[in-house]
């Protein structure tokens, strides 16, 4: 019988079997490629959650976990104790098989010396991880690991960050040396109290229609607000939760601690009458003493990034305008990686310490660049303005009838995006001294000084890929072209290219002249061969065509020339040797913060 | 002043000296010695040992070279424990040259111990107070004076780089003349800046060219560039000036202060050690700066200080040792310093921003620019669109404060008067001196003094100070720091163009005097030496030098400048036991004037009490209140909390009492009954204790 569909219906069967062994032939091909199998992203080695907060112990765990994971590259070490004996630990990232630790310009990173300031902590381990993770799969993490070292303290103050997970109360930024706060020749004797058991010190406020001296909130019920003059509340503010412990008639007058660790480092310390919280002496700390010595011992240290909460900002020192504002040319490196961080990190503003902060005197970053000539940053971590962050948003928080207008803000942000996971209702109480109390009406401590826990891992991996710029930025000298050029009677020119690509100098420009980086060293060596003179000049070849007068460097030994103001970020020179001999002459450039180059030239 | 006045003083000083010159029982052999480390061990534990329950012996840390910091306390058993009773605290050798400081604190350990049981005096003294006593801060660098080669410097060991040349301890002097003494050598040159002081041929000064002068000499320290660098003797062993290592004035990156403050190991075990004794109210330092001599002048500022010429000229040659290879930088963007401090001072501060940094740790702003504070109803500080967010800073003192002056002063010239000192040898600038953070820093009376003079000039004399470019400190020693350097003006130093004048005694005012005016210290000290027939200066000797060829070596010998000569120790010491005595009878002292109760019935009691400092001395200097570092005084009523109805708190605290009878009242009104003692207990940092109670009728 004929075909009932006709010659289109052939064409048709034709398409429809094409089509089929097409959708067959697709169907087992995976898409993108024909020999590749289409699988999730590659699992982590290690696996770490970057979304809760981890405590000293299970942070050290975590960073045990990476070196047994890598063990050629992470080394965990124990810099020093501290005082209430915790290990201070220090995890060395190196390549060993790309050269010795000290001749690799080194970036330090660390974090925490404030106890309620616990984020960089997990920077640190984020960082660890992730260049870890990612090294020979990614060829900047891999250049990175292979040609840096990194020394990272993942917090310089144990017991501060011990006793802010630890303690109901525990938001402070001190360490725990005892200090007697109240002049009474006791030490922390009337510490706050968990009165309730609840694992927060809270706020007391008792009932008392009509009496009080505080009411409700019209804005925010849950908070209280004291009452207009002459006006009477419902509710009596009695302080938070505590009772007089040493019976000297006041309430948790002497609590743990008293004094800020960032106030303790020996440059431009300060006794407590003008930097308070600085202790007696500088490095008196045990901690500041072992991170002090740490770095002291590795001159190769190039970089600094020191972790803080909040505020958001990519801070320089100088911490006191009295020391006087750095170098135009150090001021340039600091301004163009700073610059750079502010694009890396939305709502963080680069600026100085003492003029766009407040001052302080003996802080770590202003020993680390004016006492060892190490460019140094501090980002304090997260800022307020990451809750509403879009443009429309903040133009609705001006309107003060809006829901998230700030007097608003935290509550919503708590209540409709981490559903109320941060605040503390009201729960009566049976005070001992004060009968039928409430108590609550706070915050918990994990709030607004640390992000919300779902927002951690971006924080963690914007701050470490500036600091990793920072690294990549740390100087390198290279050596270029190095030749000689025949004068006769024995006479040679040798000219040699040296560069440093980099955005920062070998020796900060501030520090030259004071001694606190070993100069560069230019060396010849030749076993046959004087120095009749040497100069820098700009470039060889411009030299050859249009030779000028050149300065004499004058110093008496020109095979060793000291160069005490290293070599500027982004520069190259030449140097120019007029040597007299024979054979072979090796010349290097050694710098204790770019590396050690050198190339050996034929004399003929 | 009158005669009679005159005579009686002149006899209460001679009875004063005479006293300790009957009563020392302190062998004087003992003393005409300068001992090493070896034997003032041996010392110390020997006085220990023979006086068990006065003097303790303890080691406050050990060295690099791993010796004791010896510390020594004194005082009567009974009564309150030592810890809680005021403290002197004597301290010497931080600088590793000034060994007499060394045998003047052992000395007066010495004699306090031994005069114990026969002098009144020193009994009150160790019955009610303690005396600690560091004779030897730096026991490694002290060590020098006895090691084959002499070479006076003031460093412990710790190997320096100290021209950052990348080799450490390479270039030391070498003993060209074979006298065991690091002296200096002159060479002939041209190009040479001095020559031979025609008044005084032993001596060298600068040419003056406008007289006609011409220069025909170099100088150098006895030595040959042995690293080749064009320098000479400019890196040798050692180290770091203990006495240039502490916080106040701390002379950034100059070669002996050490890699930062507090860097070395004896600087940081004396300093753990004072903060562990805070009852010490005084602290009397031998060294190489002064107070005392000449006692800050009005305006609160120490004397100029005084060097060698010939020590200074060879110095010199060294300074620019740690600028070679310093390049003008490279061409910049010509950019004015902090006019792009990367944003700072450009950036918009909001006010939420400022509230939450100003809240250092309180509720947070979330987002939005404005509105309220953070806190609740605290206005957020003003508007600081543009403008530096800045609280007023403060800068330390630098300067006697005013209210301390005259303590200082009359205490200097009761120093004068006991030792009879009234010419300094010599006196270096105090910048990172112990002594200064004693007073400025730990708050109490703080004083040094070298420990001798030079006899004969009247106080007033000697080198005008003040006069541009006549004196000062040390030209250029050592690389000092380019960059702009330091908080703290110089306190010390050029100072008010003054000298510091005499006390009372209408000291000349500088540049009178005739024939004396205008004398350098090293002539000064020349004439002492010959007057004194010490032999303290190496003749000029011809020697060979392999790059020189012919140089002269000579000058002062090494420690004979800073140090007298031994048989001096023992008439020294003795002054300095008195003044020490001196100094414990100034402290003040707290107690209860008054206590009493009265009954208004109905359960309800009055007390009222008294507390007053009975001592001379408040028991806080100004600068201890400014500094914060002196405790209130406590005063404690014993009752519990509650019981207290109106009036003061249970606990009060008093920022300072003045001395000689300073006096503050306190009354509670209380629940009580009949029967009850009520107790009151006013507790000093620096001023002992005082308990007592009345029982309740």
């Amino acid at each position: 019988m004929n075909n009932p569909l006709g010659r289109n219906s052939r064409t048709a069967v034709r398409l429809a079997k094409g089509l089929l062994a097409v959708l067959v032939v697709l169907a087992v091909i995976p898409q993108g490629g024909l020999t590749q199998k289409f699988v999730s992203d590659p699992p982590f080695k290690v696996k770490i959650d970057f979304n809760r907060w981890h405590d000293t112990a299970e942070l050290y765990a975590d960073m045990r976990r990476m070196e047994q994971a890598w063990p050629k590259f992470v080394k965990v070490n124990v810099i020093g104790k501290s005082y209430e004996g915790r290990d201070i630990i220090a995890v060395t990232i190196n390549n060993p098989e790309t050269g010795p630790e000290a001749g690799k310009a080194a970036m330090l990173i660390e974090a925490n010396v404030h106890g309620n300031e616990i984020q960089g902590g997990e920077i640190c381990l984020y960082t660890v991880w992730y260049l870890m993770e990612n090294y020979g799969r990614l060829e900047a993490v891999t250049r990175l690991v292979n040609e840096r070292v990194f020394y990272i303290i993942p917090t310089i103050n144990p017991d501060g960050r011990q006793y802010f997970f630890e303690s109901p109360a525990g938001n402070t930024r001190s360490g725990h040396m005892p200090t007697d706060d109240d002049s009474d020749y006791q030490f922390d004797e009337d510490m706050p109290d968990d009165l309730n058991g609840n694992g927060v010190v809270e706020q007391m406020r008792k009932y008392a229609p009509g009496k009080g001296n505080y009411r409700l909130s019209a804005t925010v019920p849950r908070m209280l607000e004291p009452v207009p003059f002459g006006e009477k509340g419902d509710y009596l503010m009695l302080g938070t939760e505590g009772l007089d412990n040493d019976h000297d008639g006041r309430v948790n007058e002497d609590d743990a601690g008293g004094y800020d660790g960032n106030r303790n480092y020996p440059f431009d310390w300060q006794p407590n009458y003008i930097q308070r919280g600085a202790m007696d002496y500088p490095t008196q700390l045990p901690e500041s003493k072992a991170e002090v010595d740490f770095i002291f011992a590795h001159p190769n240290i190039a970089g600094v990034q020191s972790y803080h909460n909040n505020g958001g900002m990519i801070l320089r020192g100088p911490g006191a305008e009295a020391v006087g504002d750095y170098p135009a040319t150090d001021i340039r490196a600091y301004d163009e990686l700073g610059k750079t961080g502010e694009r890396i990190l939305p709502f963080y503003n680069y600026i100085v310490i003492w003029s766009g902060l407040y001052t302080v005197h003996g802080g770590f970053i202003d020993w680390t660049n004016d006492g060892m000539g190490i460019l140094s940053f501090s980002n304090e971590l997260w800022s307020g303005e990451q809750y509403f962050t879009s443009p429309e948003l903040k133009e609705q928080q001006k309107d003060p009838n809006s829901p998230i207008a700030p007097q608003k803000s935290r509550a919503f942000f708590d209540d409709k995006v981490e559903l109320g996971a941060e605040f503390m209702e009201w729960k009566t109480f049976n005070h001992p001294q004060f009968g039928e109390v409430e108590i609550g009406g706070t915050w918990r401590k994990f709030t607004s000084r640390v992000p919300p826990r779902f927002m951690n891992e971006e924080l963690c991996h914007r701050n470490m890929a500036f600091t990793l710029y920072q690294a990549s930025e740390m100087p390198m000298v290279k050596m270029g072209d190095a030749s000689a050029e025949k004068i006769g009677d024995g006479v040679y020119r040798l000219f040699v290219d040296i560069s440093n690509p980099k955005v920062a100098p070998t020796i900060l420009e501030r520090v030259a002249p004071n001694g606190v980086v070993r100069p560069d060293l230019l060396t010849l060596d030749g076993k046959n061969v004087e120095v009749i003179s040497a100069s820098w000049i700009g470039n060889a070849e411009t030299y050859k065509i249009n030779p000028t007068i050149t300065q004499f460097i004058d110093q008496k030994n020109l095979r060793r020339i000291m160069l005490r103001n290293g070599l500027a970020g982004k520069t190259s020179r030449t140097i120019m040797y007029l040597v007299k001999g024979a054979g072979e002459v090796t010349v290097k450039y050694d710098s204790v913060k770019g590396g050690t180059v050198s190339k050996t030239i034929k004399l003929q | 002043m009158s005669r009679k006045i005159l005579a009686g003083a002149t006899a209460a000083i001679i009875a004063g000296l005479a006293f300790f010159g009957l009563g020392a029982t302190a062998e004087a052999q003992d003393f005409a010695k300068y001992h090493n480390y070896a034997e003032l061990s041996a010392m110390l534990k020997n006085l220990a040992d023979a006086h068990k329950t006065l003097v303790k012996l303890e080691s406050i840390g050990k060295t690099l070279g791993k010796w004791d910091m010896w510390a020594l306390q004194i005082a009567a058993p009974g009564g309150a424990p030592a810890a809680e009773r005021p403290g002197l605290l004597i301290a010497a050798n931080f600088e590793a040259d000034h060994l007499i400081g060394s045998e003047l604190a052992m000395f007066i350990a010495d004699t306090l111990a031994k005069n114990y049981a026969s002098n009144a005096e020193v009994k009150r003294c160790l019955d009610n107070f303690v005396v600690y006593i560091l004779p030897r801060v730096n026991p490694d660098g002290a060590e020098f004076m006895w090691a084959p080669l002499k070479w006076a410097r003031r460093t412990n060991t710790r190997p320096v780089d100290d021209e950052n040349d990348g080799r450490i301890d390479e270039d030391g002097p070498v003993d060209l003349n074979k006298d065991g003494l690091v002296s200096v050598m002159r060479v002939k040159d041209p190009n040479g800046e001095y020559i031979i002081d025609p008044e005084e041929p032993r001596l060298m000064r600068k040419a003056d060219a406008k007289k006609g002068e011409r220069g025909e000499y170099a100088i150098y320290r006895e030595g040959i560039d042995q690293d080749q660098d064009g320098f000479i003797a400019e890196d040798g062993p050692g180290g770091v000036n203990i006495n240039r290592n502490f916080m106040h004035e701390y002379p950034y990156f100059k070669t002996e202060a050490g890699r930062f403050m507090v860097s070395e190991i004896e600087t940081r075990a004396v300093l753990e050690w004072i903060l562990a004794h805070r009852n010490i109210a005084a602290i009397l330092t031998f060294g190489e700066s002064d107070n005392l001599i000449v006692p800050p002048n009005t305006g609160g500022r120490l004397s100029t200080s005084k060097q060698l010429d010939l020590v200074e000229f060879a110095d010199a040659t060294v300074a620019g040792a740690g600028r070679v290879g310093i390049f003008p930088s490279a061409g910049g963007f010509g950019f004015r310093f902090g006019q792009r401090g990367g944003g700072g001072g450009e950036m918009v501060i909001t006010e939420e921003m400022l509230s939450q940094l100003m809240a250092a740790g309180g509720p947070f702003m979330f987002g939005g620019p404005g509105g309220g504070g953070a806190r609740g109803g605290q206005a957020a500080t003003q508007q600081t669109t543009g403008a530096r967010a800045q609280r007023p800073t403060r800068t330390a003192a630098t300067t006697v404060n005013a209210a301390d002056i005259d303590y200082f002063r009359m205490i200097g010239a009761k120093y004068s008067e006991l030792t009879g000192i009234r010419q300094q040898p010599f006196v270096v600038n105090p910048e990172g001196a112990f002594f200064q953070y004693g007073y400025y820093q730990f708050g109490v009376p703080s004083f040094s003094t070298p420990g001798w003079g030079l006899a004969g000039a009247a106080r007033g004399q000697g080198m005008p100070s003040g006069l541009p470019g006549m004196q000062g400190g040390p030209p250029g020693a050592g690389g000092q720091s380019q960059g702009a350097m330091m908080t703290a003006q110089r306190g010390a130093g050029t100072g008010t163009g003054q000298r510091a004048g005499g006390l009372g005694a209408g000291a000349a005012p500088f540049g009178t005097g005739g024939a004396e005016q205008a004398q350098s210290y090293d002539r000064q000290l020349l004439q002492w030496m010959d007057k004194e027939k010490v032999d303290g200066f190496v003749a000029w000797t011809k020697v060979k030098h392999p790059d020189f060829g012919e140089v002269e070596v000579g000058g002062f010998k090494p420690y004979a400048a800073i140090n007298p000569p031994a048989a001096k120790i023992a008439e020294l010491g003795k002054s300095h036991a008195g003044f020490a005595l001196y100094l414990t009878s100034l402290f003040a002292k707290v107690g209860i004037a008054k206590l009493e109760a009265t009954n208004h019935g109905g359960g309800i009691f009055r007390i009222k009490a008294e507390v007053e400092n009975s001592g001379f001395l408040p028991t806080a200097l100004a600068q201890g209140l400014t500094a914060g570092t002196v405790k209130a005084t406590k005063v404690q009523l014993q009752v519990a909390p509650e019981s207290i109805i109106s009036g003061s708190s249970k606990t009060s605290t008093v920022q300072a009492l003045a001395g000689s009878g300073g006096r503050i009242k306190f009354e509670w009104l209380i629940k009580a009954k009949p029967g009850d003692a009520v107790g009151l207990v006013v507790t000093s940092q620096k001023a002992g204790a005082d308990k007592r109670s009345v029982v309740l009728k």
